[in-house]
């Protein structure tokens, strides 16, 4: 780097040194045209000129050319033979023309080369040791011509001479230590410009992207406050103390206080009890700590007009970078026309329990009393009559229990026990529970294969009803004297009780519906063998309910397999 | 040791179609003797009038419900050692373990077969210990 920049500014000054030599050359030439021999001047002058061209061309190609830093040693080295060939020229001339007389021209010569030697201390500042090469050959002709004379003084200007030439190279050498530690700072500070611009640059892209995600975050927050503003939930931010930042129209309705009133103080204050207020600092703490969303679940809020809701509350930090929440949403919504509705629904079904089987306890009872003949026998016609309508009965009976069965299952509230229990005893008892009805058909209930020992964590009752299911619907639809095959299959992690049918099998376009509310293929069959329509759909539930899968297939032949399969028991499986 | 058979019943109950029902299975089925009360005000006092073996009390009465009617017959020397069975259209597993809690001898859920009830209340009968049996 700094070769390069020594070279630019060798060379920058050398068109100055070449006018210098020609006109020095020119005036020489015609200095000396009668004191010496012509044709040696000439022919001095002339290889003074050729060599001065030559390094006019030098320069002239220096400017045309790349100036890499990689050239920059081989220009340095073209330039040194360039300045010893001048220095040369002068040498020629102290050496061949420096004679005793006329002294008139010795002393113009000698100012000459004085002029020379300190000129060229300025044009070769950049570089000292070129100046000592450009010196040189002056310095070594004229000393060896001046010892050659025998003159005393010209003896003692021969020791002069390289006296002053060594001080002159110790100039140069100052000057050219000044020139280098200048070309230093120059680079320094460029450098320091290029790096500074460079830096200029990227704070200028980081600005612009820095105004691009401010964009972002204001749109952004002009869709939240969108959202927040038409929610029809209560939408509060607070801050870590609890105080509100932020109150959306839907609160202030729900609520009854003005967002103004309400901004900048603490809403539970406002909302809830003292008592509450104890609970829920607990769980703000939590979720302070955890940095994760809590839920409050059926509280009751007081409204400003001092009526109370239940609400469900959810509280989530909104936490930066570093991990310090911000902020805390707090969203409420009113779930107290919900709570009314389930309160009312469980009444309502509580109520149909009660209201609906009273009424049927007296009419299948009398009608059992009827039939059993207890009171006295009726006629033959009558007989039927009373059967039927006990049989209607009861079916409106099984109907209203398995309303009531959906209705818990499907609110939750049907309590199962788990217990482990052997299936294949489940299983058993199950086939004895149903052979009367089985024979109502004409229809036999077997066991086949062999039974697993494996125990299933089921409820008892429930899973009894299940199999009571699978079986009656596989009696009511086999042909009259046709056997129902019970299997029970070991599949490693699970049990697969399969109850396989020669009824009319399911036909296609009822394949999906078969586990749904009411799905009978054929309404006709339920008048005539009965069931409520719900059998399949409880079953499905309750098996779901007990961890279980159920299921069915077409049997090759005719017929169909339900299956049911539920995961064993292992100890701690529970 | 055989138990003493089970003959005297009372039978608390407001329907009055049930009430016939239950008097034909218990009278001509069971071939007992049973007093019917309407009024559960009027139940503890026919109670001590009737010296019945066993008391029988629906769940849901009018006014005062059967737990209630069943706490205040503990509350009574004359009644507190008669073993009662409650009929319930209830049937959760939660409610029929709160009867057993109250000292229930045992329950009939709602519909019962007529047909079957005299056995369903003697089975109940033969069970208790003997101690349990005894007269007001």
């Amino acid at each position: 780097m700094l070769v390069a920049d020594r070279v630019a500014q060798l060379y920058g000054q050398l068109p100055l040194g070449i006018a210098a030599s020609f006109a020095l050359i020119i005036v020489l030439a015609y200095g000396l045209r009668d004191s010496r021999q012509t044709w040696m001047v000439g022919t001095w002058a002339a290889m003074a000129l050729v060599i001065n061209v030559a390094r006019g061309i030098l320069w002239w190609s220096y400017q045309r050319g790349e100036r890499g830093s990689s050239d920059a040693e081989q220009w340095m080295r073209w330039l040194a033979i360039g300045t010893l060939a001048n220095g040369t020229v002068w040498g020629v001339l102290a050496g061949l023309f420096f004679h005793l007389q006329p002294a008139q021209e010795n002393l113009f010569m000698l100012l000459i080369l004085a002029g020379v030697l300190v000129g060229g201390i300025a044009m070769y500042a950049a570089s000292w040791p070129l100046y000592a090469l450009y010196g040189a050959p002056v310095i070594l002709l004229f000393t060896y011509n001046l010892m050659a004379h025998e003159l005393e003084a010209l003896q003692a200007l021969a020791v002069l001479v390289p006296v002053f030439y060594a001080a002159c190279v110790g100039v140069a050498y100052r000057l050219n230590q000044l020139f280098l530690s200048g070309f230093r700072s120059q680079h320094a500070f460029r450098r320091l410009n290029t790096e500074y611009a460079a830096l200029n640059k990227r704070l200028a892209r980081q600005l612009e992207e820095l105004s691009d995600a401010r964009a972002q975050v204001e749109a952004s927050g002009r869709k939240l406050t969108l959202f927040v503003e038409g929610s029809p939930l209560a939408v509060f931010e607070l801050d870590p103390r609890g105080l509100a930042l932020h109150t959306n129209p839907a609160a202030e309705n729900l609520f009854g206080y003005a967002a103004s009133e309400l901004n900048g103080r603490a809403i539970a204050e406002f909302l809830f009890t003292p008592e509450q207020r104890i609970e829920i600092a607990a769980r703000w703490r939590e979720m302070l700590g955890s940095r994760r969303p809590v839920m409050l679940l059926g509280q009751p809020t007081r409204r400003r007009d001092g009526n109370a809701i239940v609400c469900e509350w959810s509280l989530t930090p909104l936490v930066n970078a570093e991990g310090r929440v911000i902020s805390i949403i707090v969203q409420g919504s009113d779930i107290t026309q919900q709570r009314e509705a389930e309160r009312l629904k469980q009444e309502f079904t509580s109520t149909l329990s009660h209201e609906l089987r009273t009424p049927l306890t007296a009419v299948i009872g009398a009608l059992q009393l009827v039939n059993s003949g207890a009171l006295g026998v009726s006629g033959p016609e009558a007989c039927e009559m009373t059967e039927i309508a006990e049989r209607n009965s009861q079916r409106l009976l099984d109907l209203i229990n398995d309303l009531l069965d959906l209705e818990k299952i499907e609110s939750g509230k049907l309590p199962v026990a788990l217990q482990p229990m052997p299936l294949d005893e489940l299983l058993r008892e199950s086939l004895v529970l149903n052979r009367a009805f089985a024979d109502r058909f004409k229809v036999h209930l077997e066991l086949l294969g062999a039974m697993s020992p494996a125990r299933v964590y089921v409820d008892r009752r429930r899973m009894l009803q299940i199999l009571t299911n699978l079986l009656s619907n596989a009696a009511k639809f086999s042909p009259e004297g046709g056997i129902v095959e019970v299997t029970l299959q070991d599949l490693g992690a699970g049990l697969r009780i399969a109850v396989h049918d020669r009824g009319p099998g399911i036909p296609a376009d009822f394949h999906s519906k078969i586990f749904n509310r009411f799905a009978q293929a054929d309404m006709s069959l339920t008048r005539k063998k009965g069931g409520t329509g719900l059998g399949l759909a409880i079953c499905k539930r309750l098996t779901e309910l007990m961890g279980g899968k159920i299921g069915y297939d077409d049997r090759p032949g005719g017929g169909t397999t339900f299956w049911v399969e539920l995961p064993k028991y292992t100890a701690g499986s529970a | 040791m055989t138990a003493p058979p089970l003959n005297r019943v009372s039978y608390i109950e407001d329907d009055e179609d049930i009430q016939r029902i239950v008097r034909l299975s218990l009278e001509r089925i069971g071939k007992m003797s049973i007093d019917i009360v309407s009024d559960p005000e009027e139940a503890i006092g026919r109670m001590i009038a009737f010296k019945p073996d066993l008391v029988v009390l629906d769940w849901m009465l009018p006014g005062i419900d059967g737990p209630t009617l069943f706490r205040r017959m503990q509350a009574r020397a004359e009644t507190c050692r008669l073993p009662v069975v409650f009929i319930t259209a209830k049937a959760s597993a939660r409610e029929l373990e709160e009867l057993r809690a109250l000292g229930a001898a045992g329950t009939i859920s709602k519909p019962f077969s007529p047909n079957d009830l005299p056995a369903q209340l003697r089975a109940i009968w033969d069970a208790l210990p003997a101690h349990a049996r005894g007269q007001p």
